[in-house]
């Protein structure tokens, strides 16, 4: 919805976001089936599903310019506790699944073949969670910019009112 | 790939370079007299006429303001008539020595274009006080230097992955097999490859003294020396495969690997003789040689042997990691040649329309 210019957020992030999620859904917890009964998996779809309810509740609610400030506020600052959460179930499970790919050799090419590739999926999981932690932080500390500049503009205008 | 290579002119002097490019091309119009005295009498004034046509100052005063901040950064004064934004940029750096001629932008309005080197502070002069306002690009370096760092780095660390560091592959299982010839010949292409392009920039390119910003340095080498290490690793493997139609298929290969690359260094050769390059661009001309008679079908031919020459690497290899390296990179030039097209259509108006951008009759 960035793209079209629906709502303003950007596309890169967005997208970002989207195919992670992506990601974790099909790629790890579907293709594992062992790591569904983990209990990170109930921690990142709780910390999901309540995100993406009050989000589309916010845009919703732009557009039909009504917006209670309990959503902005709720959007805003419930992230402080949801992000994190969500972050450490993706983390845990993809963790969780480590073994049961090493063990099935899933998703992977080896040497030698005719087309002279090779693909290690263990590998590739071990890279993805270290690169959580570069994006991470980034993402965090601009949504918690994103919260000061919002609700500090909300406050001023209550002031004047 | 010198896509950076600016050709580009600018809009005023069109009308010139459409006359001259006319005059080489339409060799059989110019039997009849009466279009010959047509281009003659249309050789009107080219140029618009400045705004600051005939004032008796001879010197400028040249305002230069923060782009940001609004206020005034100094000011400089007896700019003669016949300098350029080069000359202001050098002097602004004597006044003010924080800012290094090739960090600033100077604009004519805040959010305008920048201002290039080139440009006479008497076309944009519309009185005798000029305001400019500066920006710091941030920290920039030659591109001269960027393209030596892009291709210095390949060429070394292909050769690290080829000697065999005892630390990349496992110890017994390289010491043990003898490697197939087109290891060898892959090797010599690569180092033949790079060697050749260093060798250009140095000695034929005739890169504009233009800068950018460091990022493009560090992206543009991550992506090489990244992708070069990929690839060297599977083709120096131990357990590399060779090719499935054998020698037959390397020896093809090889081959047109070997024209692609002469191809490319005789177009990089003709694009940078002084006819062909900065403001007085004219189009290239097919010659005797056989290699720049690609100029018939397509604009940016450097392009189409350069790819040509990754794809016959791609094949003589038979590795995937190749083959992507080679799509990403076609991609990337299919764009800058697609630019470049639209350029040359531009600038020349008889540019002959049925040539297309890169690939011969497609793209």
């Amino acid at each position: 919805a960035g793209e079209w210019r629906i709502v303003p957020s950007s596309v890169v992030l967005t997208s970002f976001q989207v195919m992670s999620r992506v990601f974790l859904i099909w790629a790890v917890t579907h293709s594992v089936k062992e790591v569904q009964s983990e209990d990170s998996v109930l921690l990142f779809v709780i910390a999901w599903t309540i995100t993406e309810i009050i989000r589309y509740s916010f845009y919703t609610f732009s557009l039909l310019n009504h917006l209670p400030y309990l959503i902005k506020w709720a959007r805003y600052t419930l992230f402080i506790v949801l992000y994190p959460m969500g972050v450490s179930g993706e983390l845990l499970t993809i963790y969780a699944a480590l073994p049961f790919v090493r063990q099935a050799g899933l998703y992977s090419i080896s040497l030698p073949n005719k087309y002279n590739f090779s693909f290690d999926y263990h590998a590739f999981l071990i890279l993805i969670m270290i690169s959580y932690i570069p994006i991470f932080p980034q993402l965090y500390f601009h949504m918690i910019h994103q919260r000061r500049k919002i609700l500090s503009h909300t406050e001023e205008h209550k002031k004047f009112e | 790939m010198f896509k950076r290579q600016k050709s580009l002119a600018s809009e005023r002097k069109r009308g010139l370079l459409s006359q001259r490019a006319t005059r080489f091309i339409l060799k059989d119009d110019m039997r009849n007299f009466h279009f010959l005295s047509k281009l003659v009498l249309s050789a009107g004034p080219l140029k618009p006429t400045p705004a600051v046509k005939h004032s008796k100052t001879t010197h400028f005063e040249i305002e230069i303001l923060d782009a940001q901040t609004r206020k005034q950064i100094c000011i400089l004064d007896k700019v003669t008539q016949s300098s350029t934004i080069h000359d202001v940029k050098q002097k602004f750096h004597k006044a003010c020595p924080k800012w290094y001629p090739s960090r600033v932008g100077l604009q004519l309005e805040c959010g305008g274009p920048f201002l290039k080197d080139c440009i006479t502070i008497q076309s944009i002069a519309s009185s005798s006080i000029v305001t400019l306002y500066a920006t710091d690009l941030g920290q920039q370096v030659s591109w001269t230097t960027v393209f030596l760092a892009e291709y210095t780095g390949p060429l070394l660390i292909y050769l690290l992955f080829y000697l065999r560091i005892p630390c990349i592959y496992d110890g017994k299982e390289s010491a043990g097999r003898l490697r197939h010839p087109v290891v060898h010949l892959a090797c010599f292409c690569h180092c033949i490859h790079y060697i050749r392009y260093l060798l250009e920039t140095l000695f034929v390119h005739k890169v504009s003294a233009g800068h950018t910003p460091l990022k493009n340095l560090i992206t543009s080498c991550a992506f090489y020396w990244g992708f070069t290490s990929w690839i060297a690793y599977y083709i120096n493997h131990p357990l590399y495969t060779p090719p499935s139609f054998g020698n037959r298929q390397i020896t093809v290969s090889a081959i047109n690997f070997l024209i692609c690359e002469a191809g490319n260094h005789f177009i990089n050769v003709m694009l940078s003789h002084p006819n062909h390059t900065g403001n007085n661009a004219c189009f290239p001309s097919p010659n005797y040689n056989p290699f720049t008679w690609m100029f018939f079908l397509v604009s940016c031919p450097n392009y189409t042997y350069e790819i040509g020459s990754w794809i016959s690497f791609t094949v003589m290899t038979q590795t995937l990691p190749v083959g992507i390296f080679t799509l990403l990179m076609s991609i990337q030039m299919s764009l800058w040649a697609q630019k470049k097209h639209k350029i040359y259509l531009r600038k020349f108006s008889s540019y002959i329309h049925r040539k297309s951008a890169m690939i011969p009759f497609i793209l």
